[in-house]
C-alpha cells in the first residue's frame, strides 16, 4: 500500500431526509495518522456524515474507500468487514445495557472476530486498563458514570484493531466534570498515531488535537484548514461568527 | 371410613394420573409456545415482508379463534380430511400454538422496547444484523418480556383443562368423572382446583428465580 493512499477517502457523499438535503455532496480524504475535527451548529449534518461513512446511514450517492479499495455497501459480509476496522464512538455511549464493562469489549472479540473466549477476555481486560477502568470491569452500563461509559465503548472499539475511529460528540451527553477523562483518552490516543474523525462543539479541543478542522453547516464543508486559521483567522463569516459564539461560551478553555 | 377408602382406592389414583397428564401437557406446550412465540414475535419486528405478514396473519388467527375451538378443530375438523391426531397430540399442538400467538406479543413489546442505539452499536463492531438480534437485542428483549410470558404461562396451566373436552383426560377430566359417578361435584371440582393452585404457586415461584437469576443492574424486574 503505497504511503499516500488516505486510510478513509469519500467522495460527493449526498443524503436526504424527505425533502431536506442533509448532506449536499461531502469529500474527503483521511491520511493515516492524521486527525480530522468537524465543527459547525446543531442540524448542519456532521452526525450524518459520520454515520454515512460507517454505513450506518445508507448514503444517496458518493463512494467511499478504505485504503485504496472501493466500498460495495451491498455486500454485507463487505460491509461487517470493513465496519471492524471503522471505531465508531456514539454521542449516547450505546454499551449493550445486558453485559458488564468486560462483557461489553469481549463480545464483539468471540462473535464478530471468532477469537476464543479466554483471549478475547485477555484483550478485553488489556483494552479496559488502558481507558482507565481496572477496578471497573464487572460493573453493568448502569452503574457507571457518563465518562465511565463513555470509556468502555471506546476500549469496546479499540478492541476491533480498527484503522481509524470516528467520534460522533463523544462528551456532548456528558457533565462538564466527567469530560476530562474521556479527552484525556482521546489524547492518549492520538498520541498513539491513531488516524480519528471527530464531530464536537469542544472546540478548544478540537484546536489543541486536530491537524485540521472543518466547518460544516447545512449540508456542506463551508472552511476547512489548520486549528489556528479556522478558530480565529477564518474567511467565511459564518466560520467566524460560530466560532466567535462558541469561544464566547468556552472561552475557558481556549 | 367409607369416606376414607373412596378417597384411597378412588380419589388419590385419578388425581395423580390427571396431575400427570396435566404436566406432561402443560410442560411441552410451554416449551413449544416459548420457543413459537420468540420466533414469531421476531419476524413480526425483523422479518422482512413476507414472513412478517405471515407471522401477523398467525397471531391473528390464533389470538382470534377461541382455543377450544382450536383443539376442536384440530382434534374432529381434521379428521374430515384423513388428518388423525391423537387426543394428547392435538391438545399439545393447539395450546403450544395459542400460547405462541400470545407470546409473540409479548416479545414484539419488548423487542420494541430496546432502543435502536443497541442495534447501531452492534453493527458499528461489524456484527451483521441477525447476529445483532442473537448476541444483544434479544437477551434484553426476553429479560423485558420475561414477566409477561410468565403470565401467559400461568393461564396455560389453566386451560390445559380444555384438553378434556377433546377427550384428552387430564386432571380436570379425571375430577369431571368421578365428579358424577360418585356425584361428589363440590368435593371433586374443589379438590381439582385446589391442584391447580399448588401448580402455578409452583410455576409463579419457578419463574421469580428464573427472572431473579437473569436479573443485571439496569434490567430488575418490575415488581410492586
Amino acid at each position: 500500500m503505497p504511503e499516500n493512499t488516505p486510510v478513509v477517502k469519500a467522495v460527493n457523499i449526498k443524503k436526504r431526509f424527505g425533502d431536506k438535503e442533509i448532506l449536499k455532496g461531502i469529500s474527503f480524504e483521511l491520511y493515516r495518522g492524521e486527525i480530522k475535527a468537524i465543527i459547525g451548529p446543531s442540524g448542519g449534518g456532521k452526525s450524518t456524515l459520520l454515520h454515512c461513512i460507517n454505513f450506518l446511514t445508507r448514503y444517496d450517492k458518493g463512494r467511499i474507500w478504505l485504503n485504496g479499495t472501493e466500498i460495495n455497501d451491498t455486500d454485507k459480509r463487505e460491509l461487517c468487514t470493513y465496519r471492524q476496522k471503522v471505531g465508531m464512538i456514539f454521542q449516547d455511549f450505546n454499551l449493550f445495557d445486558h453485559l458488564n464493562a468486560l462483557q461489553n469489549v469481549q463480545i464483539g472479540l468471540v462473535r464478530v472476530k471468532k477469537i476464543p473466549k479466554s483471549e478475547a477476555k485477555e484483550r478485553a481486560i488489556a483494552e479496559l486498563v488502558r481507558v482507565g477502568l481496572k477496578e471497573h470491569l464487572e460493573k453493568y452500563p448502569a452503574e457507571l458514570s457518563g465518562g465511565q461509559k463513555q470509556r468502555v465503548s471506546i476500549a469496546r472499539a479499540l478492541a476491533m484493531d480498527p484503522e481509524v475511529m470516528l467520534l460522533d460528540e463523544p462528551t456532548s451527553a456528558l457533565d462538564p466534570e466527567l469530560i476530562g477523562e474521556v479527552h484525556t483518552v482521546i489524547q492518549d490516543l492520538a498520541a498513539g498515531g491513531m488516524t480519528m474523525m471527530l464531530v464536537t462543539h469542544e472546540i478548544g479541543f478540537a484546536g489543541s488535537l486536530a491537524s485540521e478542522i472543518m466547518f460544516m453547516d447545512e449540508g456542506v464543508i463551508l472552511e476547512k484548514g489548520p486549528p489556528r486559521k479556522i478558530l480565529s483567522e477564518a474567511t467565511c463569516e459564518r466560520t467566524r461568527d460560530f466560532c466567535d459564539k462558541i469561544i464566547h461560551i468556552h472561552h475557558k478553555d481556549i | 371410613m367409607n369416606e376414607m377408602l373412596f378417597i384411597h382406592n378412588e380419589v388419590v389414583p385419578a388425581m395423580i394420573r390427571g396431575v400427570w397428564m396435566s404436566i406432561r401437557l402443560i410442560v411441552p406446550s410451554a416449551i413449544f409456545g416459548l420457543i413459537i412465540g420468540i420466533i414469531t414475535g421476531t419476524l413480526r419486528v425483523y422479518g422482512h415482508t413476507f414472513l412478517k405478514s405471515a407471522a401477523n396473519i398467525y397471531v391473528t388467527i390464533f389470538r382470534g379463534f377461541p382455543l377450544l375451538i382450536q383443539l376442536y378443530l384440530w382434534y374432529f375438523g381434521l379428521a374430515r380430511f384423513g388428518v388423525y391426531f391423537a387426543p394428547y397430540t392435538a391438545a399439545v399442538i393447539g395450546f403450544s400454538l395459542c400460547s405462541g400467538a400470545y407470546h409473540s406479543e409479548y416479545i414484539r413489546g419488548a423487542l420494541l422496547s430496546i432502543k435502536n442505539g443497541q442495534m447501531l452499536g452492534a453493527q458499528s463492531l461489524g456484527f451483521s444484523k441477525a447476529q445483532a438480534l442473537f448476541s444483544i437485542i434479544l437477551p434484553q428483549a426476553v429479560r423485558r418480556a420475561l414477566p409477561g410470558c410468565g403470565n401467559e404461562l400461568i393461564y396455560l396451566i389453566k386451560y390445559s383443562s380444555l384438553a378434556y373436552m377433546v377427550t384428552c383426560i387430564e386432571l380436570t377430566g379425571e375430577a369431571k368423572i368421578l365428579a358424577s359417578l360418585y356425584f361428589k361435584y363440590t368435593e371433586m371440582f374443589f379438590i381439582a382446583g385446589a391442584i391447580y393452585l399448588v401448580l402455578v404457586s409452583i410455576a409463579t415461584w419457578l419463574l421469580n428465580s428464573m427472572e431473579n437469576r437473569l436479573t443485571v443492574p439496569g434490567f430488575e424486574p418490575p415488581r410492586t
